[in-house]
């Protein structure tokens, strides 16, 4: 909770000043356009996380269209393998969509003496979707936790199983809730645990699916179905529920406004770790890779892949704690 | 049963003549027609089951890239869309729908029992709109029309436009009017493509030649440095060199940016500006334009034009947009040559197992339980071999070669971690029963009495195998390498452990030394489904490529195969001619 605390408070600090235009997600102006530099060769690996997979690939592709002799590979199974792949030394990348865990950071620390250095790459909202034509106008956390968590750490007093106890009628009316989740590799699963079901366990009926993309395609077939996937994975079948932070709270949109606001409950930065020495410069060409990160044709790639960009203040930061220039 | 109800009653040892009258008189299951009929039955139900799904492949496969008309909707609120419309389907409009249809279509969709129907349009404009696909019910369809000016654009970046030809500039002078069509500004296009391949050839060519150059140039210093010592005389040496070197490269690659910028400058003068049905602007840089045309207008020809068009890009190019768009030619060179390496593994060792198994080998309790344990491998979950692979060749063996052969690329990974070699040589694990059990079965169907002939003659037990057994079990042991080819090609989930990746930009065989390349990461046809159906952002768009995809492996699968297969036949004319 800390964790996330810091998190939103660090986004909405940042995007001071920050205007967003009300269409198509616009890309902070104040961050740098990127400008090539020569000599830059080699391999990049990247191993983590499958929400970040398409957005390391678009990365990648752009970053190839400038350095054609470097060879990028992305693999994407979930964000628990990206630690032990830096740990390893498999990979240079380890994308991963919630913050490594105390366990892993110990663990890379032990083999290099050192913590790995984080990039905030991505804003991501979380979203609870339903099927398109579920009239449902709001959950709160509690009762998204009601639905999800046989723990109920929430605090709501009852289980929620079907749809009339969230006053959804009509075909919904006594229609058991069917749930849909990731699988426990993934880090939209462990977020998911850590914020809307307060730490509590999952039902066993949740339908594990091996991608964000099944997830939503699960629910689109499937008119009684919920399930959680980032934003960037809605598709015309399914909706986006508006959630509030406590029961009878504000209900808000899963938008970049709200995300950067500080005020939608479920958003989270996209991380990608890596290893860099304190005390050894960063080879060119994941220093390289880096900057195009949080450059305006980087940051253009996560609206292109549904996420929201981040601030030019959040590159400053960890572009700093890199000693990239 | 029947049986079962003979043996009891002969056991019991009474009435003799029940079991003579069972024996002749016309009982079902002692004709057996019942059982033909079952078996039958059976047979034709398989037929009918892969028939569907190969249709269904078919089917979807070749009409994904036939183009589909734009309509342009005027909704009853006065907005427009703009799409293909991509499937329509029946639904219960709920109570809030129904609240904000018009009193007069109320009567329409209580007529039908509460339900009405939409069609789901392809509206494309991402970039502009953060959305390209959108359901339209009909009761909020005030009219629809089919625009021949509507233009469908395929782009290099954001997927498709749907819109109309604003304005066009081409080489700094704006086009007439009667010129804005795709048709009046295929010349222009064309020359602008032809000049974006010219950039690409500059930056992926040339320049990548020189980044190559670079790249290998610091890898000598840094074997150097390993070698002598970061302050040895020798690694100072090389460093003087490399940075001598350096600067010639540096100008090198200076004067081909210079090119490539002077191309893209004159690139850029090139645009054309569309106009989304809501009424946005949008301008694209010609070159960025892959393809344009006016579906509604097209001709037969056309149409069928834009067709193979979109198969050979398909075909031919490497994917763009995390894989949701552009071609898959890694993907199919990844397949195919992890399939041809896998059988030059697994032949050889598969059939001197067989060999020494049922040639040489004493037949007692040891063989046996070789045997058995090389079928029961056949039964291990393929996760498994991935797992061992990943494991044992990538870390282990793999980490190794790194450690003695590549210490100064550390700690990039060389062969130590998943790459086309590793994958082949797991796959060749899990396809080498296959081919044992074949093998062992083909030799065994070698008459004694040709051994024998041959053994009689003086020929020794290895000129006879070499001579006269291996040719005659030549066909079915070419079956063998048959099953395990179409088995491995088939098999992703060990793959994805040991070195299937999502984007692997280099194919595993190019332009530089030592050429092919097997420790390099590889796409995969196979994964390449499973990637696009269940991990692109946008499962909508995905799901046409999917079928295109299954299509496309499933026709290189059967063609692999009937090349063996053609192979194996003229094997067997050869040695028909010469039985005894």
């Amino acid at each position: 909770m800390i964790n996330r605390t810091i998190v939103l408070t660090a986004a909405a600090v940042a995007t001071f000043g920050f205007a967003a235009s009300a269409q198509a997600q616009g890309v902070d102006p104040k961050l740098a356009k990127y400008t090539p530099v020569s000599g830059i060769s080699g391999n990049l690996k990247s191993i983590g996380s499958d929400t970040l997979n398409n957005l390391m690939t678009l990365w990648a592709e752009g970053f190839n269209k400038m350095y054609p002799n470097v060879k990028i590979e992305i693999e994407g199974k979930g964000s628990s393998t990206a630690p032990p792949a830096l740990v390893a030394g498999t990979a240079q990348f380890g994308p991963m969509s919630r913050p490594m865990k105390g366990a892993e950071i110990d663990a890379f620390e032990k083999k290099y003496g050192y913590k790995p250095a984080v990039i905030r790459s991505a804003v991501d909202a979380l979203a609870v979707f339903v099927h398109k034509d579920n009239p449902i106008k709001c959950l709160s956390l509690q009762q998204v936790d009601a639905i999800f968590s046989k723990t109920r750490k929430g605090g709501n007093d009852k289980d929620i199983g079907n749809w009339s106890q969230l006053g959804v009628e009509g075909e919904w009316a006594n229609k058991p809730i069917s749930l849909y989740g990731r699988n426990s590799a993934s880090g939209t699963y462990g977020y998911f645990k850590e914020v809307a079901l307060f730490n509590g366990d999952y039902k066993d009926a949740v339908k594990e699916q091996p991608g964000s993309s099944t997830v939503v395609q699960g629910i689109a077939s499937d008119k009684f179905a919920i399930g959680y996937s980032g934003i960037g994975y809605k598709t015309a079948d399914v909706k986006a529920v508006p959630l509030s932070a406590k029961a009878g709270g504000k209900c808000v949109e899963a938008t970049a406004e709200m995300a950067y606001a500080g005020e939608f409950p479920l958003a989270r930065f996209l991380y990608i770790y890596t290893n860099i020495n304190p005390n050894q410069p960063v080879e060119p060409v994941r220093a390289e890779f880096i900057k195009f990160i949080y450059s305006q044709e980087g940051q253009a790639a996560t609206v292109k892949d549904g996420y929201f960009p981040v601030t030019s203040a959040i590159a400053e930061d960890d572009l700093k704690a890199m000693k990239i220039k | 049963m029947t049986a079962v109800n003979i043996d009891t009653a002969a056991s019991t040892g009474k009435a003799k003549s029940s079991v003579y009258r069972r024996a002749h008189a016309a009982d079902l299951s002692a004709v057996g027609e019942p059982f033909q009929w079952v078996l039958g039955g059976a047979l034709a139900m398989g037929c009918v089951l892969i028939a569907g799904l190969l249709l269904l492949v078919f089917w979807n496969g070749l009409v994904t890239f036939w183009p589909k008309p734009i309509e342009v909707v005027r909704l009853t609120d006065g907005a427009m869309v703009a799409g293909e419309p991509f499937r329509t389907e029946s639904f219960r409009v709920t109570a809030d729908q129904l609240a904000k249809v018009p009193a007069d279509k109320r009567a329409a969709i209580a007529t039908d029992d509460g339900f009405a129907d939409r069609t789901l349009y392809r509206t494309g404009n991402y970039d502009i709109y953060n959305d390209d696909f959108r359901w339209v019910p009909d009761y909020e369809v005030a009219s629809v029309e089919r625009p021949a000016d509507m233009v469908y654009v395929e782009r290099l970046e954001w997927g498709p436009l749907i819109g109309r030809i604003k304005s066009a500039i081409v080489n700094g002078t704006a086009v007439p009017a009667d010129r804005l069509t795709p048709a009046g500004l295929a010349a222009a296009h064309d020359a602008a493509r032809a000049r974006w391949a010219q950039i690409q050839h500059i930056e992926r060519d040339l320049i990548g030649d020189v980044n190559h150059t670079i790249e290998k140039a610091r890898l000598r210093v840094r074997s150097v440095e390993l070698s002598s010592g970061a302050d040895s005389p020798a690694y100072r040496a090389a460093q003087q060199r490399f940075s001598d070197e350096n600067v010639k490269l540096q100008e090198r690659f200076q004067a081909l940016t210079k090119q490539a910028q002077a191309l893209r400058a004159e690139d850029a003068k090139d645009t054309v500006t569309f106009a989304e049905i809501g009424g946005k602007e949008k301008a694209v840089n010609l070159s960025a334009v892959v393809r344009f045309f006016q579906p509604n207008e097209l001709s037969i020809f056309g149409k069928i034009g834009v067709y193979l068009g979109r198969w050979w890009e398909f075909l031919s190019t490497e994917p763009r947009e995390a894989n949701t768009e552009g071609g898959i030619l890694p993907a199919i060179f990844g397949t195919v040559a992890m399939t041809l390496l896998l059988v030059i593994f697994v032949a050889p060792f598969g059939v001197i197992t067989a060999l020494y198994l049922r040639e040489y080998a004493k037949q007692g309790r040891l063989v046996a339980v070789v045997r058995i344990s090389v079928n029961n491998l056949a039964g291990v979950p393929s996760i498994v071999y991935g797992v061992f692979g990943l494991g044992f060749f990538a870390y282990i063996v793999g980490g190794s070669i790194d450690q003695v052969f590549f210490p100064e690329r550390l700690p990039s990974p060389t062969f130590g971690t998943g790459g086309l070699f590793w994958a082949a040589l797991t796959l060749a694990l899990l396809t080498v029963p296959v081919v044992i059990v074949a093998t062992e079965e083909a030799l065994a169907a070698v008459p004694r009495s040709m051994r024998e002939g041959s053994l009689a003659c003086g020929a020794s037990k290895w000129q006879t195998i070499r001579r006269i057994v291996l040719p005659r079990a030549m066909p079915g042991i070419m079956t063998g390498i048959i099953l395990a080819m179409a088995r491995g090609a088939g098999e992703v989930a060990p793959l994805m452990l040991v070195g299937v990746v999502k984007l692997a930009p280099e194919l595993p065989i190019d332009g530089y030394f030592p050429y092919i390349h097997l420790e390099r990461s590889f796409m995969h046809l196979g994964f390449h489904i499973y990637d696009v159906g269940f991990q692109s952002r946008n499962s909508e768009a995905g799901k046409p490529m999917v079928f295109v995809t299954t299509l496309l492996l499933i026709l290189l699968i059967v063609v692999m195969n009937a090349a063996a297969i053609y192979i194996r036949n003229r094997l067997r004319r050869q040695f028909a001619g010469s039985q005894f």
